[in-house]
């Protein structure tokens, strides 16, 4: 009897296992989505006696939006105000611009660093490439410093940005900032909305102007989506629930986006100004239409988890 | 695998002979087991040898939705399976795939099976919830210390129209402390040809399925027993779906010890824990029509308890039942873009959903006199429910909670008596049943009936049944005839309605359903049947069946059986029997345009058979030789899934070998 019920038992864990595995869900939209949740050093210099520390999620800057924290240390010597950051890239003929930033960094006092952000609007190349140009006064003395930065083609689809110039005429901006690593679920979509403020009069000076390159974030537009997959076969599909993006308290939009399943996504958007009038970006067809690639929006990001 | 058996068998034989040498006086274990001989055997009318689906097929109160040739979806009292609670042996088995490819009663084979259980009703709450009823499948049990030690049969058979051959064995060993029960079954079958003679693809299949059971006598009154069944179904195909499947998979175990008591009111005590595991993978490689390739595994895992308690004073005898059980299951889909190089998409269609029932039922009978008794029982259930990935559901309903509690009450009572040679009975029934996983948590199954994804919706209600029923019945010695019918009335009868938001997903849809519930439906159903023999061997049968449902709104439900007849005849002559039958079902008159019907027409199906008991001594041998469909008669049924005709004629064969 014993024994029956041991060669059973042996006969029945070979039996119950399976044929084929489960999916690991989460695993795999780890596979492909890197997701970087601390903020690591970038790079330092050393400007007179302070050493300056930039940070960044992953210790990398990539193209898109990066939050970025500098840390201005020196040991006795007095603490420096008036951070500013100005990224400038320099093309082939040497021909510089730069991209949306924040210029003035804010002091986190209790962390002890100054906060800010860049969306990189390309990545460096062999023939162009950033330059961080980062102020700062202490003890009643500018401090001014250029650092060489290498930014990374972004590698999260998640994170992308495009830019476009306005029916108004404006250069916007949209970066995508969270979620990082979405999910088949109702997910919050943060987004950067930037312009480029044109200067009033083109600078003469050799040395670097920075009200030649200011930006700022759009104020009080609405970013209206419509989630779809573009892929032929899943014929135009799209999702329920979704929320057109408004602005916030803290100046990025929000809004929400449902993906109904992985793979590739594509946010369509119309950007709205305050008078609700479009800026940039076309209504999609919403028909079922399986074996045709879906027609995206002229104003749209492709995401991918 | 077969060889693995093969080999188990002989294990057990062997084993079983050391343990024959003790001849002791218990002979009181002998009605330990359940079903005593002579119950209904699993046959037809018209067919010695045949599988679950056309044995059940056989009863007035259940039809079938038929994808296929193989797993037809048993409807109880014209209610889809959700509705009813199916169990082998009062275990609770769910299946593992989302379009329904594996009802339960696919995972047992008829050589495994002592009779099947069918009640109506609330009547069918003893292991479960329900609201049309139960079908219990119950296996073969051998008792101890039978006068013939070892007890077998053999049946094989051939089938011309989809040539399907089968072959099923099984053996039985009782000993006065040990007693062994095996059986294994092979059936393969190509694709079947409708009535136009036009080959239906995709319906073959091949099953494989076997059972053991051991049972040793641990004292004088109380016994283990151990069983388990092993069903692998693999290649079938289903016509009327856009996929078929690759492999399926079934262990179904129990251990269970019961207690006889003798001169007390407790007759027995029988508890069972059990545990059975079940992997689905479909495969659409074989539709190379369809614009996307797509993977859709399934698993299923349940863990149970089950304790009964049958008692007995004076005129009330009664049972008791605790049922518990823990089921996981868990789909997915993916689908591969055209360019497969890129990333595939997906998504969970069950995201890993748990149910847990803890219930208490009960079931008495109460004679009130010689003629008359009183039947009446309730149960008390707690459902539970929990979604490991809510954010699935939550993306369709955001308030969707991850848990979710119902209370299942039930209720119902039947009075019985017989007045000379009528008999007269009428009863009433009450109870809840909570949403199935797929109502409830189910996301984008593609239901290609009416060519819908539906979404589960987390905030249904339970489904709460009221129901009437009644028989009369009058028999004589040469004449029998039988009337039953029965009503439900249903509130929050769950239906799938279309949903204004959301986009298909799968590329043959039209669209998104999301699952809803109707105020109420009303469900009727009306058989009557009768026997008559003309000559002392030559019987006749019919029977006439109607059934209506309404949503409440004068709208049809869908899957309603219309009027629907069978008429046979049973000769026999010395060692020959002779049968022929007729059955058919009128126009489909009230059919559901709202839920992908159209108006199935009428048909007639004529079949034939003959059988012949072999002159030898010792084996009961019978060779069998039928038609059905003889006319080749194209037709499909009002519970055919998108129309797919049913098989033309088919000439089968078999041989049954009883020793
Ligand atoms: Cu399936």
């Amino acid at each position: 009897m014993e024994k029956i019920i041991l060669f059973l038992t042996v006969l029945c864990c070979t039996l119950s296992s399976c044929t084929k595995e489960k999916t690991d869900y989460e695993a795999e939209i780890d596979t492909i989505v890197p997701e970087r949740i601390e903020f690591k050093e970038v790079t330092n210099f050393k400007s007179g006696n302070y050493t300056i520390r930039i940070e960044a999620l992953g210790g990398q800057l990539y193209k898109g939006y990066n939050q970025i924290r500098l840390k201005i240390e020196a040991p006795d010597q007095p603490a420096p105000s008036t951070v500013t950051l100005l990224p400038i890239l320099t093309d082939s003929q040497g021909k510089i611009s730069s991209c949306p930033h924040r210029y003035e960094q804010l002091y986190q006092a209790e962390e002890g660093y100054f906060e800010g952000y860049v969306v990189f609007t390309e990545e460096s190349r062999n023939t162009s490439h950033w330059d961080l140009h980062i102020g700062f006064t202490a003890a009643e003395q500018l401090h001014s410093n250029s650092q060489r930065i290498q930014v990374r083609p972004q590698d999260n689809k998640n994170l992308n940005m495009t830019s476009f110039t306005g029916n108004d005429g404006e250069q916007y901006f949209i970066a995508l900032i969270a979620p990082q690593k979405p999910k088949v679920a109702e997910n919050n979509l943060t987004a950067g909305i930037y312009k480029y403020n044109k200067p009033k009069a083109l600078s003469s000076s050799s040395t670097i102007d920075p009200a030649q390159f200011s930006y700022s974030q759009v104020e009080g537009y609405t970013l209206q989506l419509d989630p779809r997959m573009p892929e032929p076969s899943m014929g135009n599909h799209s999702s329920p629930n979704n929320k057109d993006l408004v602005q916030g308290t803290d100046k990025l939009y929000h809004g929400v986006v449902n993906y109904t399943m992985t793979g590739n996504w594509t946010l369509n958007f119309i950007l709205l100004n305050h008078q609700g009038r479009i800026v940039k970006g076309t209504v999609v067809p919403n028909d079922f239409t399986p074996g045709v690639e879906g027609i995206k929006s002229e104003l749209h990001i492709d995401i991918l988890f | 695998m077969n060889v693995v058996f093969a080999l188990l068998l002989g294990v057990c034989t062997v084993n079983a002979q050391d343990n024959l040498a003790q001849r002791d006086t218990t002979k009181i274990l002998e009605e330990i087991k359940v079903k005593a001989k002579g119950k209904k055997k699993i046959k037809t009318d018209m067919k010695l040898a045949v599988s679950v689906d056309e044995f059940l097929a056989s009863s007035q109160s259940i039809s079938f939705i038929k994808r296929g040739a193989y797993a037809w979806e048993p409807l109880l009292n014209n209610m889809s399976s959700e509705r009813s609670s199916i169990t082998i042996d009062g275990m609770h088995v769910f299946g593992a795939c989302t379009d329904k490819m594996d009802p339960i009663t696919s995972y047992v084979e008829t050589n495994n099976l002592s009779t099947v259980d069918i009640k109506s009703g609330q009547e069918g709450n003893l292991h479960g919830a329900t609201v049309a009823g139960s079908i219990d499948l119950q296996r073969k049990s051998t008792a101890f210390g039978l006068d013939k030690k070892v007890t077998g049969s053999y049946q094989t058979g051939f089938e011309f129209n989809n040539k399907q051959h089968f072959n099923l064995a099984d053996m039985s060993y009782s000993g006065n402390r040990f007693v062994a029960d095996g059986s294994i079954s092979f059936r393969k079958a190509k694709n079947y040809h409708s009535g136009d003679n036009k080959e239906v693809k995709h319906s073959q299949f091949n099953k494989f399925n076997s059972s053991i059971g051991l049972a040793y006598k641990t004292g004088e009154r109380s016994a283990l027993r151990i069983d388990a069944i092993y069903d692998k179904a693999k290649d079938v195909g289903f016509p009327a779906l856009p996929m078929d499947l690759w492999l399926s998979r079934a262990l179904i175990t129990s251990a269970s010890y019961k207690q006889i008591f003798e001169d007390n009111i407790i007759q027995f005590w029988d508890t069972k824990v059990y545990y059975n595991t079940i992997e689905h993978y479909m495969d659409d490689t074989t539709r190379p029509e369809n614009l996307v390739h797509m993977d859709m595994p399934g698993w299923s895992t349940t863990y149970g308890l089950l304790s009964k308690i049958a008692l007995k004073r004076g005129r009330l005898t009664s049972e008791v039942q605790l049922n518990a059980y823990d089921n996981l299951s868990i789909a997915e889909m993916r689908m591969y873009p055209q360019d497969r190089s890129k990333r595939t998409m997906f998504a969970y269609s069950w995201p890993w959903i748990t149910t847990r029932f803890a219930g208490l039922s009960t079931s008495n009978s109460l004679d009130l006199s010689d003629k008359s008794h009183l039947t009446f029982g309730g149960s008390l259930g707690w459902n539970y429910n929990y979604s490991k990935y809510v954010e699935f559901n939550k993306i369709f309903y955001p308030d969707a909670p991850q848990k979710k509690n119902s209370i299942l009450p039930s209720l119902h009572a039947s009075y019985h008596v017989n007045v000379a040679r009528f008999d007269f009975s009428v009863g009433s029934g009450y109870g809840h049943r909570a949403p199935s996983i797929s109502e409830s948590y189910g996301y984008y199954i593609y239901n290609s009936f009416d060519r819908y994804d539906y979404i589960g919706n987390p905030h249904l209600k339970n489904e709460i049944s009221y129901e009437i029923n009644a028989t009369a019945g009058y028999k004589s010695n040469k004449m029998g005839i039988q009337a039953k019918v029965n009503y439900f009335y249903i509130q929050d009868y769950i239906v799938g309605r279309i949903l204004s938001m959301g986009s298909p997903m799968n590329y043959q849809s039209v669209g998104v359903k999301g699952y809803t519930a109707l105020d109420h439906a009303n469900i009727l159903n009306l058989a009557i049947s009768t026997n008559y023999d003309i000559l002392p061997h030559l019987h006749w049968k019919g029977t006439i069946t109607y059934a209506r449902a309404t949503d409440g709104q004068r709208g049809n439900l869908p899957f309603i059986r219309p009027l629907s007849y069978q008429t046979s005849l049973h000769y026999m002559y010395k060692r020959f029997g002779i049968q022929t039958s007729l059955n058919g079902d009128a126009v489909q008159r009230d059919y559901s345009p709202e839920y992908g019907e159209d108006k199935t027409p009428a048909y007639q199906i004529w079949n034939a058979s003959a059988d012949y008991v072999l002159p030898i001594q010792k084996v009961n041998a019978t060779l069998q030789i039928g038609a059905e469909n003889i006319l080749d008669t194209y037709y499909s049924t009002y519970a055919d899934w998108g129309n797919i005709p049913r098989m033309g004629r088919n000439i089968f064969t078999s041989l049954k070998i009883n020793f």
